[in-house]
């Protein structure tokens, strides 16, 4: 990636003065983020860690464990589709269980999982019996250098690193039902769980991250989302907890830390039970946790939302006359399951509602491990094409065909992460 | 007296007081009332309500969860005075569990209370279930019935692992396989090929009583 501050003020001067001429991956991004247009809707790497460890065929027992090697796979794999900004993810939600012991469960085909049927955290008294979480223990110096390769590939401000956030951490430690159940009916438990989990497991992780130089680190949090947690309830835990960790992030590391990622994401299963007033509550606590003022979606099942809503609230909550831009994410499920052309009349559909005064971002919630290539690459054809500014007046007459991609081996080559991927899949 | 206390002990399981729960059905059964108008009037009712709520918007993920254990908490006392009650199928014994990656447990306690109520024995394997345990399960219980039930359409992918493990073990001979919760459908039961689909909690019984 080029420099970022030069993406920055190219992708403004686009948004803001002269739209003229084609504009880098990175300046679109930027311009869009600024609830502005550039040249093209942009699309964001997703998190795609499994399926990028499937399409590059590494086995999950190197992948996982080898952050040279997860970090190579991802920006190849990410090169390869053409996203317009990459994004390093990993299993973000085991590496600080399993450093503090948590049973996992190993595969020679997926992620390392917590066995949620056996809990770090059965009672209250198990709380007791845990120190706090040595950085040189499990996948920890994995982690933090999946953060420090991010930043020394040129990701830019796009390089930073993972941590899984607290209400997330608890729901590994206890298993969600406990959760949910201290949080109403035993707030006191609670708060020394929230306690244990932001100074006890993640700030050591964070110490450790910023002592290998990250200067940014997000935390994931679906166990947050709805309607797993009420917006009233993140409302009420998950955001002091994520300024608690911000705050003591910039006072004591110097790091920019953001927990709470996708939670109070409106991921609402039931078409039947989907309700604008419920999905702006949670856009609005969402808010209150992104790094910059966004109307996100992450992981729902948007495939079935009415994207006039999204709008609304885009335009409703807008910034210095501009709206909120939009990071509007097609659902993995839809992405792995749908057609080539049920895909792009999906996107054509967004556009035309959320596309055409700009701000608008495309991702995708978790791609599956098993998706067809060729629906991602439409996925990005379309985008690209029917994202072209200014947006055709009728979409419906822009024709988008099916992918016709070079086979990832065959475009792998001559790749500055052939070696490192060609050589993962050498057995020892 | 009894229908106040039914309407009592019904607002604690919905209201998620499982403490409160227990003391009205002691007090109930202390009473004389009959344990499975006890249930039917004040459980099932109580869970019933929730599950409405549920579907109105008005109540959400935490709030079940709640209600499900006040639930398991009342008929966990009333449990021991249904055995062997009217309308008991002797020898019919159903294993239950909602499938791995999915804690939703509403929809499996109502089908655990119709059941009940219908005089199966009911082994409750819980809610995120591994495949595993669904065998152990079937081996060592020997139950008439399977029913595996999921929230979310992509947990309820794991019921054709799981019943396509039991048809490789051998298990299926004299064991039928019934599936439920909201993403499934009598197509998506066919095609994973189990016996029977429930619909919602009173279907399932009514189908559970037919295999």
């Amino acid at each position: 990636m080029a420099n970022p501050m030069v993406e920055i003020v190219r992708g403004l001067f686009y948004g803001n003065i002269l739209p003229v001429g084609k504009l880098s991956p990175g300046a679109r991004v930027f311009a869009t983020l600024m609830g502005r247009r550039g040249d093209i809707v942009p699309f964001l790497s997703p998190q795609i860690h499994d399926h990028a460890m499937t399409v590059a065929k590494v086995p999950a027992r190197k992948y996982y464990y080898d952050a040279e090697l997860l970090v190579n796979t991802e920006l190849a794999v990410e090169r390869w589709y053409g996203f317009d900004a990459p994004m390093i993810t990993a299993d973000n939600y085991n590496f600080e269980l399993e450093a503090l012991g948590a049973k996992m469960v190993y595969s020679d085909y997926g992620m390392p999982t917590v066995d949620t049927n056996q809990p770090l955290i059965k009672e209250r008294a198990d709380l007791d019996k845990l120190g706090e979480l040595d950085p040189t223990k499990g996948r920890i110096p994995v982690g933090v250098e999946i953060a420090r390769l991010s930043a020394a590939k040129g990701l830019g401000l796009f390089a930073n690193g993972l941590f899984c956030s607290p209400f997330s951490f608890i729901c590994g430690a206890t298993g969600y039902p406990k959760a949910v159940r201290a949080l109403r009916k035993d707030p006191a438990f609670a708060r020394e769980l929230f306690d244990f989990a932001e100074n006890k497991a993640i700030f050591p992780y964070l110490k450790a991250q910023a002592k290998a130089g990250v200067k940014q680190t997000i935390g994931a949090d679906a166990w947050a989302a709805f309607p797993n947690l009420t917006p009233e309830m993140t409302d009420e835990w998950v955001v002091p907890s994520a300024m608690r960790l911000k705050e003591r992030g910039k006072k004591e590391l110097k790091m920019r830390v953001s927990a709470g990622a996708a939670a109070a994401d409106y991921c609402e299963e039931d078409p039947a039970k989907f309700n604008k007033e419920i999905m702006f509550k949670c856009l609005t606590v969402a808010l209150k946790l992104l790094p910059m003022d966004m109307t996100m979606t992450v992981m729902g099942r948007t495939q079935d939302w009415n994207m006039e809503w999204v709008q609304e609230f885009a335009l409703k909550n807008r910034k210095r006359g501009r709206k909120l831009p939009i990071y509007a994410s097609l659902n993995g499920r839809f992405v792995r399951d749908s057609k080539p052309q049920q895909i792009v009349d999906k996107i054509r559909e967004w556009i035309n509602i959320m596309g055409r005064d700009g701000g608008l971002l495309f991702f995708i919630g978790n791609v599956p491990a098993d998706t067809p290539p060729v629906n991602v690459h439409t996925a990005l054809q379309a985008v690209h094409k029917l994202g072209r500014y200014p947006i055709a007046k009728d979409l419906l007459a822009i024709t988008v065909e099916p992918h016709k991609f070079t086979p990832f081996d065959e475009w792998l080559k001559g790749q500055p992460e052939a070696d490192v991927i060609f050589k993962a899949r050498e057995k020892k | 007296m009894g229908e106040g206390l039914y309407q009592v002990i019904s607002k604690a399981v919905t209201e998620g007081e499982e403490e409160e729960a227990v003391k009205r059905i002691n007090e109930a059964l202390k009473a004389g009332l009959p344990p499975t108008e006890i249930m039917q009037k004040g459980i099932v009712a109580g869970i019933s309500k929730a599950g409405e709520l549920w579907k109105a918007n008005e109540y959400f993920l935490p709030d079940v969860i709640m209600a499900a254990d006040a639930f398991k908490a009342a008929m966990a006392v009333l449990k021991p005075r249904l055995e062997g009650k009217e309308g008991a199928r002797k020898g019919k014994k159903i294993v239950i569990g909602v499938v791995q990656g999915d804690v939703h447990d509403l929809g499996k306690s109502l089908v655990i209370a119709m059941l009940t109520s219908a005089g199966f024995e009911v082994i409750d394997l819980g809610i995120d279930v591994p495949l595993q345990k669904f065998i152990d399960a079937a081996r060592q219980q020997k139950p008439d019935i399977i029913g595996l039930g999921a929230y979310m359409s992509t947990t309820m992918l794991e019921m054709k692992g799981i019943i396509a493990e039991l048809e490789k073990q051998g298990l299926r001979k004299n064991l039928k396989i019934m599936v439920g919760g909201v993403p499934t459908s009598q197509e998506f039961a066919d095609q994973v090929g189990a016996d029977a689909w429930g619909k919602d909690a009173l279907d399932a019984m009514q189908k559970a009583l037919k295999l």
